[in-house]
C-alpha cells in the first residue's frame, strides 16, 4: 500500500532531499538560460550526458566510501589508469578492447585494494595516504603509456555517442547500470552495514559488524564504478592519456558534499547524483550565460580561463555550504531537546 | 557471576563481586559512584573482560568476549548512552546485525516489518519507523534503545539507567513491558539510582559498594534507609521536607550567584551561591548534571535559562576565554582530554595559563618559562624527572598538581574544579586539598564538584547536592554530616510522618 | 619511553625509539647517507657548484616549508603553499619588469596578497567542518585559476637584476647568496615558534585544542593567524623563487605544496599537531633535496620519481602513525 503523503514526507527528511532541491534549482536555471527548445533537444541532452558521464560516475563511485567513513582522493587519476591500461592492453597484446576494459577493471580494483589496506588496516589518515597514492598512480600510468596515444575502434566511440531509439543517450545506460547495482546492494546486508560503520564504528562493532571488511567491500564497489568511469572516459576521448582526470578527485568530492553526503553514515548515491548533476548543469549554465553575454555586449570575450575560474569557485562555494547544512542539523538536534523538556512535559518525571 | 575481579591499572573496579538472577526475576543492581555496578554490566555485555572470576549461564561457565558473544548467549543490553547509530532509521537500528534474509542475498525487511511494528506499538513509540534516530527526542531514543534489546527475545535483559531520559508515563509503559517479559521467564537486571523504581518493579536487589557485593535483599523486605546504608556505609539522615536547604550564608562577600540555571538535558533548575574565601562543594551521584553545570558557568556551553551573577554583575560568557579573562579558573578531572598537553613539556604545561593571556608577539625568554615552572614545581611538590619531560610521563596525581599549579599562578578569583582527584593517589590528593584550603584562606573562592563523599566532607565549607539536575540539599555547619550527605545524594526527604522517602520530581 | 624501560627493549624497539625520538637527526643522517651513495654512483657529481645548488634548493624548500611547519604544528594543513608561491612569483616578475629599486613595493604587495589568501584559508578552515587539506586544496585551485585569468596564460616580466643577483650569486664560489635571506627568515620563524607567546599558544592548540580552549586560549584566532603567516611566508618564498628562475609561468611552483608537506613531516612535525620544530623541517628539506638530486643522478625517469615520492610519503605516514583501532 503506497501512502503518497508518507512517502513524500520521508523523502523530505532523507539526506538526498537537500541535493535534490539544488539540482532542480540549477536545472530550471539552465533551461531558462539555454532555452527549453535548445536544452531538451536530443543532441544537446546527448552531449550533456556523454561529455560528463566520467565525472558523474566518479562522483557516484566516491559515495560508498564517504558513507563508510573513508575517502580516496586519488580516484581521479585512477580513471586515467583504467584508460591507459585498456588502450595499451588492446594495442600491445592485439586483443579486443573488451579485454582491455576487463584489465582496466582489474587495475582499478587492485588500486582500490591498496588504498583500503593503507586506510583501513594501517589506519593512515585517508586524505594524506590517498593523496600520496596520486603520485604513485601517476607514475604507473606514464610507465604504462609514456605519451598520449592510442586509438579506440570507431564502433566503440560511435556507440558511446549515439542515441538509442533516437532519444536515449547510450552513456545514460551506464548510469542506469550503476544505479541498478546500487539498488541491489542497498537491499543486502552490505547496504545496512555500510551506514552503521560510517555512522558510529564503535556501535557497529558492538553489533557484530566488522568495519574493516565492510570498508573493503565499499572500496571494491568504488573500484568497479570508477572503472566504468574510466571506460566512459576512454570512449569519450577515443584515445589514451596517462595524465588526465586528476582534478576529478576533488571535483567529485565537492559534488558529493554539495549533494548532501557527509563523512560517514549520511547520504546516498542519489545525493551523489544530484551533486554531480548540480556541478555539471551549473557549468553548462555558465557557459550558455557567457554565450548570451557575447551576443548582448559587443566586444565581450571571455576565454576558457574565466569559465574554469567560475567552475572552481563554484566547487569552493559548494564546500562552504556545509556550514549551512551543519548548522541546520545542530539546530534540529537542539530543538529536539528543548521540545522534550519545555513543551513536551506531560507531568513531571 | 562469581568472584569477579577487574582492575584498570591502579584502580580496582570490582573485587570478588557476585551477582545472580533467575528466570522471571527482576533484580536491581544498586550502587553509588565507584561501586563497580557499571563494570559488571559491561562485563556481561561483552565490552569489558574481567581479570578473574566466572560467569555461568544455566550452570555452565561461559566467556563473553564481544557483543556478538553476549547476543548469542541470549543477553540483551540497553544503555543510557545509547548503542544506536544516529544516522540510521529506527527500524534499521532495531534490525542491525540481525537482518532477515530473503532471496539472492537481499535483506527482506518485510518479513520483520510486522514484528517491528508490533514491537514499536508495544512500547508506544509513535514515530515513523523510517525516521532517523538522531531526529527523535531523547526520551524516544531511549525507548528505541530498549526496544532494540527486547527485539532479540533475550533470556537475560540488562537495563543500565535507561529511565534517565524518560517521562513518567513512559517509565510506566516500560514497566508494563518488563512485567510481561518477567511473566515469560526473562531474567532482568535493572541498574538504577532511583529508589522508587527499585521498589516498584524489582523483586530483589544486589547492592555493591567499592567494587564488592555488600548485600542481596528482597525489595519487599527492606527499607529505603537500609538500602542507602548498604550503598554508602552510612545511616542516611534526610532533611525535613520544608527545609529545602534555602539557607545560603557564607562569611565573605558574594562572589557568584546562580538562579534557576537550566542546560538541557542534564541541568533542570539549579540555584546556588558562593562567597569569598570559602570552598563550596558540589556532590551527588554521577551524571546528575554537575559537569554540565560547571561548564555552563565557564561558558563552554550556553545555558538555556536562568541568570548567572558574578561579582555583582550579570554575565553570559561566550567562551572559556571570556571566563578566564574575568579571573575564573577551571581544573578538569578528565586530564587527558581537557587539561593536559601530553606531548608538551612540563614547564610549558604549567605556563599554559600565562601563555593564554598577554600580548601575542612580545619576546618571551625561555628563562621566564623555566623559572615560573620551577617555582610552581617546588611550591606544589610536583614530582618530575626534568622540566623538559613531556607531561604524559608524569603520574596521574602529579599531572593534576600540574593543572592546579597552572591555575593558581594566575590567581583567579573563582576556581572551578570538576572531579579533580578522580584516579589520583592519596598523597597527591591530600596535597591538592591542602593547597585548596590555603587558597581559600587567602581569599579565593573555590567550587569543587566531586563524586567522593569523603572528599567533600573533608574539604568543603558548604555542600550543594545535585539530584536529577536540581539541588536536593544544601549542607552546612552542623548539617554537614555523612548521614545527611548520604540521604541527599539519593534525593531523600523526610515527609510529614517523618518517614524518609525519595523525592520524586522534587 | 622512560629510561627504566630501555634495559628491556628488543633491538627493533631500540631502532624505533632512535628513529622516533629525533626525526630531524634521522633526516640529516639519511641525507648524508643518500648523498654518499649518489657520489659513489657518480663521482663527478661531487663538486662545489653542485653542492651549492643543493644548498640553494634546500633553502628555497625550507622557506616554503616555514609556513607549513607552523600550520602542521597547529594541527592544520596548508595546501595553498604552491599556489601562493606561484602567484607571488608571477606578481614579482610582472611588477618588477626588470627594473631595479622595486623590491620594497613588490614585497609589500606580495605580503598583502599572502595575508589575504591566508586569512581566507584560516577563516574557511575554522568555520567549515571539513578537513583543512580539502578546503585549502579548493582554495588553491581558485588561486591558480586566477593566475590564468589575470595573465591569460602568459605571465610577463622579469625579476630585477639586483634581486636576481641577491639570490643566485655565489659567495666564495659556492654558497648561494640566498643564504643571507635565511639569516633574516630563520630567526624570524624561530622567534614566532619558540620565543613568542603566540608560538606557545600554537603548540598548545595543536596538541590539545579542547584543553587549550579551557585554558582560555582563543584557538580560532591562533588558527587563523597560522594560516595568514603561512601564506605570507609562502609569498616571500615565491618572490625568491621568481628571482631564482628569473621569469615565471603559471603554476610554476605548485609542486611545493606536496613537497613542503613531506619535508615538514620528515622533519618530525606530526600530522596530528602539537609537536615539531622548524629545524626539523629544514633537515627534512635537505633530505628531500638530496633525494631529488640522487634521483636525477640515477637518471630516474619522471614517472619513477613520482612513484618514489608517493611511496616515501606513505612510508613516512606508516612510520609516524599514531592512530588507534576501534576495538580499543
Amino acid at each position: 500500500m503506497i501512502d503518497v503523503k508518507r512517502a513524500l514526507s520521508r523523502f523530505r527528511r532523507s539526506p538526498a532531499f537537500a541535493g535534490f532541491t539544488l539540482f532542480v534549482f540549477v536545472l530550471i536555471l539552465n533551461v531558462v538560460v539555454q532555452g527549453p527548445g535548445q536544452f531538451f533537444s536530443s543532441r544537446s541532452l546527448n552531449t550533456l550526458f556523454s561529455k560528463n558521464m566520467p565525472l558523474i560516475l566518479t562522483t557516484l563511485a566516491l559515495s560508498p566510501l564517504l558513507i563508510a567513513g573513508t575517502l580516496d582522493i586519488s580516484i581521479g587519476i585512477q580513471l586515467a589508469l583504467v584508460n591507459v591500461v585498456s588502450i595499451m592492453v588492446a594495442q600491445e597484446w592485439g586483443v579486443s578492447l573488451y579485454i582491455g576494459f576487463l584489465m582496466g577493471l582489474l587495475a582499478s580494483l587492485t588500486v582500490s585494494a591498496v588504498c583500503w589496506y593503507l586506510v583501513s588496516i594501517l589506519r593512515l589518515p585517508s586524505i594524506l595516504a590517498s593523496y600520496a597514492l596520486i603520485y604513485v598512480v601517476r607514475g604507473v600510468n606514464v610507465l604504462i603509456m609514456d605519451k598520449p596515444q592510442g586509438q579506440v575502434p570507431a564502433v566503440f566511440y560511435k556507440t558511446y555517442d549515439s542515441l538509442i531509439g533516437g532519444f536515449l543517450p547510450f552513456s545514460a545506460l551506464m548510469l542506469v547500470l550503476v544505479f541498478a547495482i546500487w539498488a541491489y546492494l542497498m537491499r543486502t546486508k552490505f547496504g545496512r552495514n555500510i551506514y552503521a560503520v560510517g555512522g558510529n564504528p564503535r556501535n557497529a562493532f558492538a553489533a557484530g559488524i566488522n568495519p574493516a571488511w565492510v570498508q573493503f567491500q565499499a572500496f571494491m564497489v568504488k573500484g568497479f564504478i570508477a572503472a566504468l568511469a574510466g571506460i566512459a572516459l576512454t570512449l569519450m576521448t577515443a584515445s589514451g592519456n596517462p595524465l588526465q582526470a586528476e582534478a576529478y578527485g576533488l571535483r567529485a568530492l565537492s559534488a558529493c558534499i554539495i549533494g548532501g553526503l557527509g563523512f560517514g553514515g549520511w547520504g546516498s548515491m542519489s545525493s551523489a547524483f544530484f551533486g554531480a548533476g548540480f556541478l555539471v548543469l551549473i557549468q553548462n549554465t555558465v557557459y550558455y550565460f557567457f554565450n548570451f553575454l557575447y551576443r548582448i555586449i559587443p566586444g565581450f570575450t571571455v576565454t576558457s580561463y574565466w569559465q574554469n575560474l567560475v567552475s572552481d569557485v563554484i566547487i569552493f562555494l559548494g564546500l562552504l555550504m556545509t556550514i549551512v547544512t551543519a548548522k541546520e542539523q545542530r539546530e534540529a538536534l537542539k530543538q529536539g531537546f528543548v521540545e522534550q523538556f519545555k513543551g513536551g512535559e506531560r507531568d513531571d518525571k | 557471576m562469581r568472584d569477579i575481579d577487574k582492575r584498570y591499572d591502579a584502580v580496582v573496579a570490582c573485587r570478588g563481586a557476585s551477582l545472580q538472577v533467575q528466570p522471571g526475576e527482576v533484580r536491581a543492581l544498586l550502587g553509588s559512584n565507584g561501586s563497580g555496578k557499571s563494570t559488571m554490566v559491561k562485563i556481561l555485555a561483552g565490552t569489558v573482560k574481567p581479570n578473574g572470576g566466572q560467569i555461568l549461564i544455566d550452570g555452565r561457565p561461559v566467556t563473553i568476549n564481544s557483543g556478538e558473544d553476549a547476543r548469542r548467549l541470549g543477553i540483551g543490553t540497553a544503555f543510557q548512552d545509547l548503542s544506536l547509530i544516529p544516522t540510521m532509521t529506527v527500524i534499521d537500528n532495531i534490525l542491525l546485525g540481525n537482518e532477515p534474509m530473503g532471496r539472492w542475498g537481499m535483506v527482506d525487511r518485510r518479513q520483520s516489518f510486522a514484528d517491528v511494528e508490533a514491537l514499536l506499538d508495544r512500547f508506544q513509540i509513535g514515530c515513523d519507523p523510517e525516521a532517523y534516530v538522531q531526529t527523535l527526542m531523547p526520551s524516544l531514543q531511549s525507548m528505541v534503545e530498549v526496544a532494540k534489546a527486547v527485539y532479540l527475545k533475550p533470556r537475560l535483559l540488562l537495563l543500565d539507567e535507561v529511565t534517565a531520559a524518560l517521562h513518567r508515563d513512559e517509565v510506566q509503559l516500560l514497566f508494563d513491558v518488563l512485567r510481561e517479559l518477567k511473566a515469560q521467564g526473562t531474567a532482568i537486571i535493572y541498574v538504577t539510582h532511583r529508589m522508587h523504581e527499585t521498589f516498584e518493579i524489582c523483586d530483589t536487589a544486589t547492592i555493591m559498594r567499592s567494587g564488592a557485593t555488600v548485600a542481596d535483599v528482597k525489595t519487599d523486605e527492606v527499607t529505603l534507609d537500609e538500602i542507602v546504608y548498604h550503598m554508602t556505609g552510612r545511616q542516611p539522615e534526610a532533611e525535613e521536607a520544608h527545609d529545602g536547604g534555602r539557607i545560603d550564608h557564607g562569611k565573605g562577600d558574594l562572589v557568584l550567584e546562580v538562579e534557576h540555571i537550566a542546560l538541557y538535558p542534564k541541568v533542570r533548575d539549579i540555584s546556588l551561591r558562593a562567597y569569598k574565601g570559602e570552598i563550596v562543594g558540589i556532590g551527588g551521584l554521577e551524571g546528575q548534571g554537575q559537569p554540565e553545570f560547571i561548564r555552563a558557568l565557564l561558558g563552554v556551553m550556553r545555558h538555556n535559562d536562568g541568570v548567572i551573577r558574578y561579582l555583582g554583575q550579570e554575565v553570559d560568557f561566550h567562551s572559556p576565554a571570556d571566563a578566564v579573562n574575568h579571573n575564573i579558573g577551571f581544573i578538569s578531572g578528565e586530564r587527558n582530554r581537557e587539561a593536559m598537553f601530553p606531548n608538551r613539556s612540563v614547564s610549558e604545561n604549567i605556563f599554559a595559563g600565562r601563555a593564554a593571556r598577554g600580548r601575542l608577539f612580545t619576546y618571551l625568554a625561555p628563562k621566564v618559562v623555566r623559572d615560573f615552572a620551577k617555582a610552581a614545581v617546588e611550591e606544589y611538590n610536583i614530582v618530575v624527572g626534568s622540566l623538559k619531560h613531556p607531561a604524559n610521563s608524569l603520574s596521574g596525581g602529579n599531572q593534576q598538581k600540574l593543572a592546579v599549579a597552572r591555575w593558581l599562578a594566575m590567581n583567579p578569583t573563582l576556581l572551578l574544579l570538576d572531579d579533580p582527584t578522580k584516579g589520583v593517589d592519596i598523597h597527591s590528593r591530600r596535597e591538592i586539598h591542602r593547597i585548596l584550603r590555603q587558597c581559600a584562606d587567602e581569599g579565593m573562592t573555590v567550587m569543587i564538584s566531586s563524586s567522593e563523599n569523603e572528599e567533600l566532607l573533608e574539604i568543603a565549607d558548604r555542600i550543594y547536592v545535585f539530584y536529577e539536575g536540581r539541588v536536593s540539599g544544601m549542607l552546612a555547619g552542623t548539617n554537614k554530616t555523612p548521614e545527611r550527605l548520604a540521604a541527599a545524594i539519593m534525593g531523600m526527604k523526610r515527609d510529614q510522618n517523618g518517614v524518609a522517602r525519595e523525592a520524586v520530581g522534587a | 619511553m622512560t629510561s627504566e624501560l630501555e634495559g628491556r627493549m628488543t633491538w627493533s624497539q631500540r631502532v624505533q625509539v632512535f628513529i622516533q625520538s629525533s626525526p630531524a637527526r634521522m633526516a640529516v643522517i639519511i641525507s648524508i647517507l643518500l648523498f654518499a651513495i649518489t657520489v659513489a654512483i657518480n663521482p663527478r657529481s661531487l663538486n662545489l657548484s653542485a653542492l651549492g645548488s643543493i644548498i640553494l634548493l634546500t633553502l628555497l624548500l625550507s622557506f616554503a616549508s616555514a609556513g607549513q611547519t607552523m600550520v602542521l604544528i597547529g594541527a592544520g594543513l596548508d595546501f595553498t603553499v604552491g599556489a601562493v608561491m606561484s602567484s607571488a612569483a608571477i606578481l614579482t616578475t610582472y611588477l618588477m619588469n626588470g627594473q631595479n629599486g622595486t623590491f620594497l613595493m613588490v614585497f609589500a604587495l606580495a605580503m598583502a596578497m599572502g595575508a589575504a589568501i591566508g586569512f581566507l584559508n584560516g577563516v574557511c578552515c575554522v568555520k567549515i567542518d571539513l578537513p583543512p587539506m580539502i578546503v585549502t586544496m579548493a582554495i588553491s585551485n581558485v588561486v591558480t585559476r586566477m593566475q590564468y585569468v589575470l595573465t591569460q596564460g602568459y605571465p610577463s616580466g622579469y625579476a630585477s637584476p639586483n634581486f636576481i643577483n641577491s639570490v643566485i650569486s655565489r659567495i666564495g664560489g659556492f654558497l648561494p647568496s640566498l643564504s643571507l635571506y635565511a639569516v633574516v627568515l630563520f630567526p624570524l620563524v624561530f622567534f614566532l615558534l619558540n620565543r613568542s607567546r603566540y608560538g606557545k599558544q600554537l603548540y598548545l592548540t595543536g596538541n590539545n585544542p579542547t584543553a587549550a580552549q579551557l585554558t582560555g586560549i582563543k584557538t580560532n584566532r591562533v588558527r587563523i593567524l597560522m594560516y595568514v603567516f603561512s601564506a605570507m611566508l609562502s609569498a616571500f618564498a615565491g618572490m625568491l623563487g621568481a628571482a631564482y628562475m628569473s621569469t615565471a609561468r603559471c603554476q610554476i611552483f605548485d609542486e611545493y605544496a606536496f613537497n613542503s608537506l613531506v619535508a615538514v613531516i620528515v622533519g618530525g612535525t606530526a600530522f596530528e599537531g602539537g609537536i615539531g620544530s622548524y629545524t626539523g623541517s629544514i633537515a627534512g628539506a635537505l633530505l628531500m633535496t638530496v633525494l631529488s638530486n640522487g634521483l636525477t643522478v640515477l637518471a630516474l625517469s619522471q614517472p619513477l620519481r613520482n612513484i618514489v615520492q608517493g611511496v616515501v610519503m606513505v612510508l613516512l605516514l606508516i612510520m609516524y602513525n599514531r592512530a588507534r583501532a576501534v576495538r580499543q
